[in-house]
């Protein structure tokens, strides 16, 4: 029988877990006793993920005025909410670390990955009514799906690849994924987030960023990610050409409020922004 | 997704002999049919259709009589020989590598030739030699400069190119008018390109040219 994206995320569930310290952390944000201090404390029982996240807190990704140098000040000034979704994308970034593949190089991955997550994060602050932080994790993980699939059927991944190459139309990835396998990678991707329990609005934005109809709690967010996806895309491709790249669902302008006039600017700020802040989030 | 009203293509325009082996398939965007080229390939038409390609560090010419509309395409890279500098082909111009490339480019012209071409109206664009693997020679930087050597030396002019650069592109040329289309490729696709082409030049070793390239 034909393997379905759920399976494909119970086979990896042995090879890619989500860290004690985001479980631990996810669980002091979630209980409104605990304090700065007592998610300040789980943070700082994992040496290692400590490390990322001053790394993170110190660079162009915030703009602090001064160094953040000690675990509960990052908390102070990120804030909780924040500290929950950089956590959750310094965990899945380093747990997607130990399931390579043939297709694609984690540099690459990563980087497309950080353009939608700071085109997203740019959209957010110009929409408004939605919060630029959440977007950006959102950004990040959208394309999450992806590696699995990589992974796990490199045979099918690769034809559908052909088979976008093979098209002198416009086929995007996720189409040629669909017709062959049955499924994409935002499937594949909606699957883990359920899995994982992840917030529901990264739910909803890694499973609907190619259909967004179909996002019912977060329509927003989900149409904001599908737009920054392809800025992503224009700003990878250095061009600003509508032709060049997927085309934008005219809906996704109405549910934002927003226009084709911010093409330009997103993806230019895009640009600017990454080379700053491109290891962030790769090994 | 808009939907194209359902008309049934046309018949696709009949191939010169020798390229029906080649895949084409009915194109909406640009209403015409279009052949896909793989490296090693190459596509000489006399009709109103398009021939396309993805190149990664490969290089294709675009070649037609401007005054008769026949024309075509081709897609090749010169065999990589150890870590030889970009320009050591030059050094032994009759060698094995070389002789993929001349062989490639000879192919298409001659074949434009046969088919009514005459010199003095052949127009040329070139693309691809990208450096989409950034920890290898620069295999594409080598491809470009053997075209451009190719055709110094045969006193053909290159009237528009897109080569270099980091990213793998597709291309879609028109022989009847000239037209060309490039579109930059995101690096997702790097790998199965890379497969493409070193599968090609794998091949190429397997099998050496024979000698009897035709001269004209």
């Amino acid at each position: 029988m034909a393997i379905s994206a759920s399976d494909l995320v119970q086979d990896i569930s042995g090879l890619v877990t989500l860290p004690d310290v985001y479980l631990r952390i996810n669980r002091m944000v979630e209980n409104p006793g605990s304090t700065t201090e007592d998610i300040a404390k789980a943070i700082s029982q994992d040496p290692s993920f400590t490390l990322r996240l001053l790394k993170v807190a110190n660079s162009a990704l915030y703009n602090f005025p001064s160094s953040v140098n000690t675990v509960s000040r990052a908390v102070t000034i990120i804030g909780t909410s924040q500290i929950h979704n950089l956590a959750l994308s310094i965990s899945i970034a380093k747990s997607f670390d130990g399931l390579p593949n043939d297709l694609v190089s984690m540099e690459n991955f990563w980087k497309h990955s950080l353009l939608c997550a700071l085109s997203a994060r740019i959209l957010a602050r110009q929409a408004g009514q939605c919060d630029p932080d959440a977007l950006f994790t959102a950004g990040l993980l959208h394309d999450i799906g992806e590696l699995i699939i990589f992974n796990r059927l490199s045979g099918l991944a690769k034809k559908a690849l052909t088979l976008v190459l093979d098209n002198v139309d416009e086929l995007p990835v996720n189409e040629a994924e669909y017709q062959v396998m049955g499924f994409d990678h935002a499937d594949v991707g909606g699957e883990l987030a359920r899995q994982w329990k992840l917030p529901p609005l990264l739910e909803e934005c890694i499973a609907h960023h190619h259909h967004i109809e179909n996002a019912k709690r977060y329509p927003r967010e989900t149409a904001l990610i599908h737009i920054a996806n392809i800025f992503a895309q224009m700003a990878e491709l250095d061009t600003l050409d509508p032709s060049d790249v997927p085309q934008i669902d005219p809906r996704a302008w109405e549910i934002t409020g927003l226009t084709e006039e911010s093409t330009e600017p997103t993806v230019r700020a895009a640009q600017a922004e990454i080379a700053a802040v491109a290891h962030l989030f790769s090994a | 997704m808009a939907l194209s009203p359902a008309i049934k293509p046309p018949p696709p325009p009949p191939t010169l002999p020798g390229f029906e082996h080649v895949k084409r398939s009915w194109n909406n965007n640009y209403q015409s049919y279009a052949a896909r080229i793989l490296p090693g390939e190459y596509y000489v038409t006399r009709h109103d259709e398009g021939v396309y390609t993805t190149l990664g560090s490969c290089v294709s010419a675009c070649i037609r009589d401007a005054e008769l509309g026949i024309g075509g395409m081709n897609h090749f890279m010169l065999p990589i020989t150890d870590a030889a500098p970009a320009d050591a082909w030059r050094a032994a111009s009759q060698s094995s590598a070389t002789r993929y490339g001349n062989y490639a480019m000879e192919h298409l012209i001659n074949e434009i030739m046969r088919n009514g071409g005459k010199r003095q109206n052949l127009e040329v664009k070139i693309f691809g030699g990208g450096r989409i693997l950034q920890n290898m020679t620069d295999v594409g930087e080598r491809n470009i400069a053997f075209v451009r050597d190719y055709l110094k030396i045969e006193g053909l002019k290159v009237i528009s190119e897109d080569v270099g650069n980091i990213y793998p592109r597709m291309v879609v040329y028109f022989p009847a008018t000239g037209r060309v289309r490039v579109k930059r490729l995101r690096s997702l696709h790097n790998n199965t390109i890379v497969t493409q082409e070193t599968s090609y030049i794998d091949n190429l070793k397997a099998k050496p040219v024979s000698g009897d390239v035709e001269l004209f």
